[in-house]
């Protein structure tokens, strides 16, 4: 009889602490949304790399929220401290109704601490690490007049920026929710901790599924402004860029970002160390492993702990589907704006510069660039833009970098 | 402290609306300002420093241009050599794209910053007839 009473009490227990008491509504439809992702990422492969982990990471806190609880103390009485057989000793002591309680502390759950490299600003800047050392500014060098394409691209922040204001954001919400037009991952993700964490989720889940979807979103604005005979330019040949070029570049861009723009220079630094391994040729071991060991692990604990940002109660709002609409119009706009540059600068150089190129200066390195080039060659199938394209494209890396720097400075 | 406390929300939305006029007109003109002012400064410097490199690396190359012109001269007859051999060329029947895939093959390995003059691309005979050379497969194949 004891023995069944003691088995009734532990289902009770376990049953009590299970998932089926404690969800609500809002974590049982976050966990429809991240299988859903997790399809997507799987099935479709759109960004499988970081939607796979960021689904997951929503997926597990819906399921089980203490997994991104922050450590507290507990308060418990000299009594109740020794039935868990817990050392009181070294404990601080609160004494409330004349009863002394020991402050306990508890610990955080495992995504909690993997999250602090977000919340502090620690991975972005890694990855820009490794992504400085796969990125070649070659083009950029020999073409520089491309970035005016990769600022031209980044228009559509400020101008999202006003319409997050209007919309009934705080200017430092609506300076996190503006970045998405960088289309930047990391960048997005490291002014949302400085400016407006409570909206990492939102921001970044709307930022890395607009990055998936620029093939999708940026054809018909490109082939809405310009023309035909726009469409089918054909570009010059890039000069060849020496070394000593392509080793001074970095650090002429580090040396000036960082003196005008202090704000940008964690991201635009790291990068640019990155870029200077791989150029300078003498480390190729720390750039091998920047860009491949370094970048997985960082992209494993930044996808799973953003995904995990995601829990039903804060992401299920309006606020999250004013962002996701803003987002949208923030890529647009930018896609659209580096269209019109290059059409400006289709006209200066008197028809040299194919305006298809503009819409790259949205960083999204390097699909963007490749969506230049397809839509290119739909007119001319010998049309081969991609390194041309590849020069607004990094040069919008540096560009989202310094209009993150701007935000920080001006909302911050 | 009446009139703060009868209209708050009036006074609120009001200044707010302007406020928020201000706050994203600020930003958008020091984004758009700062962002092309810095990008443009790069443009400028990237300018300046790629023409110093080229100047430097022209200066290097003048130098061996010089050598190479003196090895020139000292040979009396280029002209009618790469005629030759563009002749034979036709006769080893080398289609152009196999010229082109040479060439590129040179100049990566030269890289793009060398001059390089590719001046014949012949055939080389194996001194193995074409039945010897099956055999020879034939016997190292593994397995």
């Amino acid at each position: 009889m004891e023995i069944l009473q003691g088995f009734m009490e532990a289902v009770q227990g376990i049953l009590e602490s299970s998932g089926i008491l404690t969800l609500n509504w809002q974590n049982y439809v976050m966990i429809g949304v991240s299988i859903v992702l997790l399809y997507l990422a799987i099935k479709k492969q759109y960004e499988p790399l970081l939607l796979l982990p960021i689904a997951f990471g929503m997926l597990l806190v819906n399921l089980y929220p203490a997994i991104m609880a922050p450590p507290t103390t507990e308060l418990l009485t000299a009594e109740q401290c020794a039935q868990q057989s817990i050392a009181t000793s070294g404990h601080a002591t609160t004494v409330i109704n004349g009863v002394t309680y020991y402050e306990n502390p508890t610990y955080g759950g495992l995504l909690y601490y993997l999250y602090q490299g977000v919340k502090l600003g620690i991975y972005p800047p890694l990855i820009f690490l490794g992504i400085g050392c796969m990125t070649d500014f070659g083009p950029l060098i020999s073409n520089p007049k491309s970035l005016i394409l990769g600022a031209a691209a980044q228009i559509g922040i400020f101008i999202t920026f006003t319409g997050a204001i209007f919309l009934g954001f705080t200017e430092a919400e609506a300076g996190a929710i503006g970045i998405i037009g960088g289309a930047d991952g990391p960048t997005a993700i490291y002014v949302t901790t400085k400016l407006a964490p409570h909206l990492l989720g939102s921001i970044a889940i709307a930022a890395y599924s607009y990055m998936a979807l620029v093939p999708i979103i940026q054809p018909p604005i490109m082939k809405a402004l310009t023309t035909k005979k726009e469409r089918s330019v054909v570009m010059e040949q890039l000069r060849p860029v020496s070394k000593l070029e392509k080793i001074m570049f970095p650090v002429i861009v580090v040396i000036l970002i960082a003196i005008f723009l202090p704000d940008a220079a964690p991201l635009v630094g790291m990068l640019m160390l990155g870029n200077l391994f791989k150029e300078s040729g003498v480390v190729d071991r720390i750039a091998k492993a920047a860009q491949n060991e370094l970048m997985n692990i960082i992209t494993i604990f930044l996808g799973t702990t953003v995904g995990a940002t995601a829990s039903g109660q804060k992401f299920l709002t309006l606020d999250t589907l004013k962002i996701i609409a803003l987002g949208l119009i923030a890529f647009c706009m930018g896609t659209a704006f580096g269209v019109l540059f290059g059409k400006i600068m289709y006209k200066a150089t008197g028809g040299k510069v194919n305006p298809l190129i503009g819409s790259a200066g949205v960083s999204a390195v390097p699909m963007a660039a490749r969506v230049s080039q397809r839509v290119g060659q739909q007119e001319n199938p010998g049309n081969f833009l991609l390194m041309h394209a590849m020069g607004p494209n990094v040069a919008g890396v540096i560009g989202s970098a310094v209009a993150a720097g701007v935000l920080l400075n001006v909302v911050g | 402290m009446s009139f703060s406390n009868l209209s708050p929300l009036l006074h609120m939305a009001e200044l707010s609306l302007a406020e928020k006029g201000i706050s994203s007109a600020k930003v958008i003109l020091t984004g758009f300002v700062v962002v092309f002012a810095v990008l443009i400064l790069l443009i400028l410097i990237i300018n300046l420093y790629s023409f110093i490199v080229s100047k430097a690396l022209n200066n290097d190359k003048k130098k061996k241009k010089e050598k190479i012109v003196e090895t020139k001269n000292t040979s009396p007859i280029p002209k009618p050599v790469t005629a030759k051999i563009s002749a034979q060329e036709v006769e080893n029947a080398v289609s152009e794209e196999v010229v082109a895939v040479i060439s590129a093959a040179v100049a990566s390995m030269y890289g793009s910053s060398e001059k390089v003059k590719i001046k014949s691309i012949k055939k080389s005979n194996s001194g193995r007839s074409a039945w010897a050379n099956a055999g020879v497969l034939e016997n190292t194949r593994p397995f």
